[in-house]
């Protein structure tokens, strides 16, 4: 197997005739956290529908582990390893926290559910995925309380406890901080650190201090297209990306 | 969740309902037909309150297996059994044709296909006359008969269509208590996420389908049983929009809303029509009442009955217990 989990060749998407993603070529390495950052409109979040299926790529390909899935569904990208959290909260709000985790865990073997006679419950398996989740991101006081009625942070928590729970091998997070009180984003950074030691993690992060923190590398992009691409001490000190972000000093220590 | 709400009182208030009719109501006829809506109207639920499909092709579903008995029964007297499973075949395999073609578009465009279809198999049934009879519809289907007696009694039909009852809307039970079943709410809540996480949405939404047209065909036979007749009626869009307007008013919580829903507007029509002849009106304005007061239906009814009775200081809605 080679060291690139992920890898972009002239990947563009269209909406309609306004190009919000072009030429963007990107190798992701096994095993490290890479982060994606850019000012607001940049295509960060377009580039991870691209990456998860949800939108289709309007030129180039999409390779994971070096099998070509730019025509690969959505769905069929889960099963090959690929998951991913959103940056609008985006849970089954009616359904309670544990049911929100198992469907997740469930959704990498999806073919079983379409058995209209097995109980959900029997899936072993994918209830011990769920309770593992729910213990890693200390959400176990509130398993039984609808998705739709935890707290902002707790609900941050579990978008991002949705993607982990389909076990993938490369995982996508979108500003899985946002909104978050400070203690919250202390422990979403160590957890990101974690994930970054057995999984391949993708993120899209606005809040420099972590990106700086806990990145092997850091790709900028404006407008569309790869700005810069290195280690965080490159990108902080790069002249092309103080002026991307107009003077918003991107601050952070680098550890 | 509220206790009626678990699958073993659901099939309890199913039994109930299956020895309470024949007690209160003097005509076997329409206690047979309160049954026979019950179970086409929750599988109607199964698409509108499960799946968030709001289906026009209902009626499809009803009158191909109305046809499918009509025809088997007046031309070649097949045993009725199989005649019943052909319907749900049929059925099941109908929708699937409809649902695989109408779940391409969302929303509106969704409820339009459905009635598009709905349309489409009307006038296919008019235009075959041979095989339908048209206007006229099949005269002279004839009733099951066990051990060589036929069930020509009213009561005695309503035997065996509560048997048939009762095994269904335990299969619908456990096809919602199932893991489909619960991936169907999933799709229901958000859809975009459900494929996010790995679900082919569209496979779901098919096989409810398939499920929703085997029971509304086999519904459908036993309609044509319990009249006699296979009417050009029971395929039309009409019957599509009363198995809609049941299933809205039971409300789509519970499959047992359902069969209050059913028994509700049959009922009524019963009554209202021998009391005065646009009857239609009155129901017309119930349904302003429920759409405009009574959003979770009937069964939101019940729901709040309940817990005014038995669980004195309302619990803000603790979703505690494990399903
Ligand atoms: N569905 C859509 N249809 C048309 N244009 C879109 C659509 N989604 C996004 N865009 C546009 O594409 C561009 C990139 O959007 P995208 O959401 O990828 O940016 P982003 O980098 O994630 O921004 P943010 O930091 O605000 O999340 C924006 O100009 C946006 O307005
Ligand atoms: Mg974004």
């Amino acid at each position: 197997m080679t060291d690139i989990a992920l890898q972009t060749r002239g990947l563009g998407v269209k909406y309609g005739t306004f190009h919000a993603l072009a030429e963007v070529d990107l190798q992701i390495r096994r095993n490290s956290v890479h982060s994606i950052i850019g000012p607001n409109g940049a295509g960060k979040t377009t580039l991870f529908h691209a990456l998860t299926g949800r939108v289709r790529a309007s030129s180039g390909r999409i390779e994971l582990d070096g099998r070509d899935i730019t025509d690969t569904s959505d769905d069929d990208r889960v099963r090959l390893g690929i998951a991913r959290s959103f940056q609008v909260t985006s849970l089954f709000p009616n359904l309670v926290l544990r049911e929100n985790l198992r469907l997740a865990a469930q959704g990498r073997t999806p073919w079983q559910a379409l058995a209209p006679w097995r109980r959900a419950e029997s899936n072993a398996e994918a209830l011990a995925i769920a309770d593992e989740v729910i213990q890693r991101l200390e959400l176990g006081p509130v398993v039984n309380r609808l998705a739709g009625e935890l707290s902002h942070g707790q609900q941050r928590r579990l978008e991002v406890g949705m993607a982990m729970a389909a076990r993938p091998r490369v995982i996508l997070l979108d500003e899985p901080t946002s909104g978050m009180g400070i203690d919250d984003i202390e422990a979403m950074k160590q957890l990101i650190r974690d994930l970054g030691r057995d999984h391949t993690v993708l993120f899209i992060e606005h809040n420099m201090g972590i990106v700086m923190n806990i990145s092997d590398v850091v790709t900028v992009m404006r407008l569309g297209r790869k700005l810069v691409e290195g280690t965080p001490a490159q990108v902080r000190d790069d002249p092309e990306v103080q002026r991307a972000y107009l003077g918003n000093m991107i601050t952070g220590d680098i550890a | 969740m509220n206790p009626l709400d678990k699958p073993w009182a659901q099939l309890a208030l199913a039994l109930l309902t299956v020895l309470i009719l024949p007690l209160f109501l003097k005509s076997g006829i329409l206690a047979t037909e309160i049954l026979i809506f019950a179970m086409v109207v929750a599988a109607c639920n199964l698409l509108l309150g499960y799946t968030g499909l709001l289906s026009f092709g209902q009626g499809i579903f009803f009158g191909i297996g109305t046809y499918a008995a009509g025809i088997c029964l007046t031309r070649w007297s097949v045993p009725v059994p199989l005649v019943l499973a052909g319907a749900a075949v049929l059925g099941a395999a109908t929708a699937t044709l409809v649902g695989w073609l109408s779940i391409r578009r969302q929303g509106v465009y969704f409820v339009m296909l459905t009635l598009a279809f709905s349309q489409l198999f009307y006038f296919i049934a008019y235009t075959f006359s041979g095989l339908t009879g048209g206007d006229n519809g099949l005269l002279g289907v004839p009733r099951p008969s066990i051990g060589g007696t036929a069930l020509d009694a009213p009561w005695s039909y309503y035997t065996y269509v509560a048997v048939c009852f009762v095994a269904v809307f335990a299969l619908l039970v456990m096809v919602t208590q199932s893991t489909f079943g619960r991936t169907l709410l999933a799709i229901r809540e958000n859809e975009g996420r459900a494929a996010a996480i790995g679900f082919p949405t569209r496979l779901f939404k098919i096989e409810a389908f398939a499920i929703s047209g085997a029971v509304t065909a086999f519904g459908g036979a036993l309609h044509a049983m319990l009249i006699g007749v296979a009417p050009l009626s029971n395929i039309e869009y009409h019957t599509s929009e009363l198995i809609l307007i049941m299933t809205i008013i039971g409300g789509s919580s519970s499959l047992f809303g359902s069969v209050l829903g059913a028994g509700f507007y049959l009922l009524l029509a019963d009554a209202l029509s021998t009391v005065w002849p646009r009857w239609l009106l009155l129901l017309g304005l119930v349904l302003v009442t429920v759409a405009l007061f009574l959003q979770r239906g009937l069964w939101g009814l019940v729901e709040r009955g309940y817990d005014l009775a038995f669980r004195r200081e309302r619990a803000p809605e603790t979703p505690a217990e494990e399903h």
